[in-house]
């Protein structure tokens, strides 16, 4: 059977530490964007920590949510890029082909957990910070949206090693890159279609609950509800 | 091309004459089709106008329209099943979008050929042989005979003169 | 004589000055404008052709440094350049209307207006063609849209609502063109026959040897009254189809099925003034006052009055129907609209498009031109701002209240969407120098007896018909 990606958030080991956001940017050459674009509103995280206040002095409670491209089955953003930019991959990815997007900016509209960036201008990393990108992850110029894929990069060289090695994946082999930082392990990555591995196994928990569920956009990300 | 003809301010008059050399054309040798008659605006309601009440071009309009159709079927399925590729749990080949991009093609079929139909059926573009007369514009219209017969010049004149018109004026253009 | 309300009717249609125009009138006042220029008519392109090359140049400007330069960002993807796009079809819906269905209608009235409405169609669309192509990342390759066997081996995605727009307003464009070009051949004869030199070959070549003869003008007005038949249903589809680009999503506010029939209805609106301001400028300007008369505005007025009646029903069936239901993510929304950030602009843009007008066009005394020409100019931007409240405010605030954000335009935008209007006047000024703005022999069909409306069974020799000028009192059959 083939595989179909699928991620775990579990909500009560998350610290709002924010490391998957920094190894994300590190592994996916996500670039910085200035003062002032920020404030504009420009930043680019293929994943955020959503913080909340819940209560008042003196208890307030304050919850975090890592919020990324949920992967959705039944995505509204692949639908409506007129290039096939945004399409679905075989293995449940909502992949993202940079060289076809002509930047209609349709599916960030679309997408309702907001988490499309576009590149509103050229990417440039200071010195010596150009010699940091990742070789494996194509630096995307103007006018190009993008998004969280799962670390594809690490997905596809897993599997061609697989392959090289005549055997089937199996879990734990690779992981993305905002798992493998979490410290807490609070982000568990795998294969949903594989009965063993253990995001299978916390994706049919109890806890488990979609975002924005009731959209229908069937997301593969499946957020552990906190118990406290 | 040399065209004999009269001009008139009415209407009616240019009926009048038109009736005469209907009336007229096989005593004096020359066919029906040989009449001229030209105007600066269409005068639906008298018979001359009317002589071509063809509804073909509403046909060929159906017709385009069905080939754009077609067309519009044949693009978006042929090229979705080449290269399928799957987005937002859509089937390959959805019938409600497809439709939209058939509807259109549809549409533009019929346009286009109605545009078609007219060119073909007004004689455009066609730069030889018309005819000038800077009357046509004010109103009157020119009724007339293409190379009329020698013979049959002088009573075709008394003929077009009877049904109301002031001068008689003659039309000559090279042909090639 | 007692005069039937038909011969009233005809009378006041008929061009006037104190004496019956004939067609030699007809003929010289309309080609005036083709054969001289006044200084104002320079002074106007050179204003207009500067504000399109600021436009140029703003262009150039964003293409080298790239989209950032305006004032888009996260959620806000879509706000100055959707708007336009979405504004510029909807004035299109102009020449629809007026030509097509009036004529359809055989209403006569129309006849001084119809060149003037489809001019308006075919401009606003060429414009509302181009902003697409100026908004998106990557404007070198837009051509991506269109189909062809390419050797990336991919075709477009049929699926998406852009690409239904792109076929939908190429299928518009290419109806209204020849709509507005099948009519102008006569003309564009009439032109050739009283030029010489240069001007008569040029249009000798547009007007295709056109020729006059009872076929040809058969064939014409059948060609006209197909087209006519066809180019309604697309332009409804035209319409929808963009607003299709919002409704095919799920976001709060724009996912709502009252999308489709709202556009086309806020289309024709915005048309419809359109084309009572451009109408207003060329009596002005070109010396028209003898064929564009009070009465067209008067009518143009009354279909107003009707569509901003038929706005404000769309607009309160639509947010009457999301307050009740009270979901929160449309709540946030409409608040947004209604009474917080953008609760100014909301009510200026129901000033615009209903408070003022309504009153204004209800009273036949205020349904004159100057009446008419101040409703339409206040429903231009209050249309203008619909558009921008429908995107802007449900992209501020979609559904994760973390991601919500705010927009303001930058100088580029503000200059590009001025050149999209200086364009529009470019045009339809080079338009109103190179064509008849009004079809001459559609108005002389208007002349004739029988108003050349529906053709009669034929009788040779037809009964005389007097043609009366309303010039003072009406003659009545009570002796003094």
């Amino acid at each position: 059977m083939s595989h179909k990606w699928g991620l775990v958030v579990d909500l009560d080991r998350c610290t709002g530490c924010e490391a998957c956001v920094v190894a994300c940017r590190a592994e996916n050459n996500i670039p910085t964007v200035s003062q002032d674009q920020a404030a504009m509103g420009r930043t680019m995280q293929w994943i955020r920590v959503e913080r909340t206040w819940e209560g008042d002095f003196p208890n307030p409670k304050v919850r975090f949510q890592p919020v990324l491209c949920q992967q959705c089955d039944d995505a509204p953003c692949e639908s409506v890029c007129p290039t096939y930019a945004s399409y679905h991959t075989e293995e449940g990815l909502n992949g993202q082909a940079y060289n076809r997007c002509i930047g209609t900016r349709f599916c960030a509209n679309a997408c309702p957990y907001t988490v499309r960036s576009f590149n509103y201008y050229n990417p440039s990393w200071d010195r010596p910070l150009n010699l940091q990108l990742n070789p494996d992850v194509s630096v995307r110029s103007v006018g190009i949206m993008e998004k969280c894929t799962f670390c594809v990069q690490r997905i596809k060289s897993a599997e061609i090693q697989a392959e090289a090695e005549k055997r089937n994946l199996k879990d734990g082999d690779f992981t993305t890159a905002c798992a493998q930082s979490c410290a807490s392990k609070a982000l568990i990555f795998g294969d949903l279609h594989d009965p063993s591995s253990e995001v299978a196994r916390l994706a049919s928990s109890n806890r488990g609950t979609k975002l924005l569920g009731e959209l229908g956009t069937k997301p593969n990300v499946t957020y552990l509800e906190r118990g406290t | 091309m040399n065209v004999l003809y009269a001009l008139y301010a009415d209407p009616e008059n240019a009926q009048r004459a038109i009736d005469a050399l209907h009336a007229a054309s096989s005593e004096l040798h020359f066919d029906q089709r040989q009449i001229v008659i030209v105007s600066g605006e269409p005068h639906e309601s008298y018979a001359f106008a009317n002589s071509d009440t063809s509804t073909r071009p509403y046909g060929w309009a159906v017709f385009g329209g069905a080939v754009g159709a077609i067309c519009g079927y044949l693009l978006t399925t042929l090229t979705q099943k080449a290269y399928p590729i799957y987005t937002g749990g859509m089937s390959i080949t959805p019938a409600w979008t497809n439709g939209i991009i058939i509807y259109e093609l549809t549409m533009l079929g019929a346009i286009l050929t109605t545009l078609i139909t007219l060119l073909r059926g007004a004689g455009l573009p066609n730069f030889k042989g018309v005819i000038k007369d800077p009357e046509i514009w004010l109103g009157k219209i020119l009724v007339g005979v293409a190379n009329p017969p020698e013979s049959s010049q002088l009573e075709l004149e008394t003929c077009l003169l009877q049904a109301g018109a002031s001068e008689i004026k003659q039309f000559s253009r090279a042909s090639h | 004589m007692q005069r039937t309300a038909e011969q009233i009717e005809q009378a006041e249609l008929r061009p006037t000055s104190g004496m019956n125009r004939a067609a030699e009138e007809i003929e010289k006042d309309l080609l005036r404008p083709i054969f001289t220029s006044s200084t104002k008519y320079k002074v106007a392109v050179a204003l207009s052709g500067s504000l399109v090359l600021a436009g140029v140049a703003a262009f150039a400007y964003q293409l080298y440094t790239g989209i950032g330069v305006w004032g888009l960002n996260s959620p806000v993807f879509w706000a100055f350049d959707i708007t336009n796009f979405v504004f510029w079809i909807g004035i299109s819906h102009a020449g629809t209307l007026i030509s097509a269905i009036l004529r359809l209608c055989h209403a006569q009235w129309r006849r001084p207006v119809t060149r003037c409405a489809e001019a308006i169609t075919v401009f606003a669309l060429i414009i509302g063609g181009i902003v697409p192509l100026c908004h998106i990342g990557r404007p070198w390759l837009g051509y991506w849209m269109i189909p062809y066997p390419s050797e990336r081996l991919i075709w477009p995605n049929f699926r998406s609502p852009l690409m239904w727009d792109c076929f939908a307003i190429f299928t518009y464009l290419t109806g209204s063109t020849t709509f507005l070009y099948l009519p102008t051949i006569p003309d564009f004869a009439a032109v050739r026959d009283a030029s010489s030199g240069l001007r008569k070959r040029i249009y000798s070549l547009l007007a295709l040897g056109w020729q006059g003869t009872p076929r040809q003008w058969q064939r014409l007005e059948t060609a006209m009254h197909i087209m006519a038949i066809v180019i309604v249903p697309v332009a409804v589809s035209v319409h929808t189809i963009v607003s299709w680009d919002f409704s095919m999503t799920l976001v709060p506010m724009w996912h709502t099925t009252i999308f489709g029939p709202y556009f086309v209805v806020g289309a024709i609106f915005s048309g419809i003034a359109a084309l009572i301001l451009a109408m207003a400028l060329l009596r002005r300007f070109l010396h028209l006052e003898a064929y564009l008369k009070p009465i067209h505005f008067d009518n143009l007025g009354k279909l107003l009055l009707t569509f901003s009646l038929l706005w404000f029903y769309f607009v309160f069936c639509e947010f009457l129907t999301t307050w009740y239901g009270n979901a929160p993510p449309e709540m946030t929304v409409l608040r947004e609209n209604i009474s917080q950030h953008f609760a100014p602009l909301f009510w200026i843009m129901v000033f615009c498009n209903f408070l003022l007008p309504v009153p204004l066009l209800s009273r036949k005394k205020l349904r004159t031109i100057t009446g008419t020409a101040i409703a339409s100019c206040t429903v231009v931007v209050g249309m203008w701002l619909e558009r921008f409240l429908i995107i802007v405010p449900a992209l501020d605030r979609k559904f994760l209240s973390y991601s919500w954000g705010s927009y303001r335009p930058t100088w580029v935008e503000d200059t590009l969407m001025a050149s999209g209007f200086g364009l529009m006047a470019l045009l339809y000024l080079l338009f109103s120098k190179a064509v008849p703005m009004i079809s001459i022999w559609e108005m002389k069909v208007g002349l004739q007896p029988h108003g050349g409306g529906i053709i009669t069974k034929v009788s040779a020799i037809p009964q005389p018909h007097a043609i009366m000028v309303l010039e003072g009192p009406l003659p009545t059959d009570e002796p003094e």
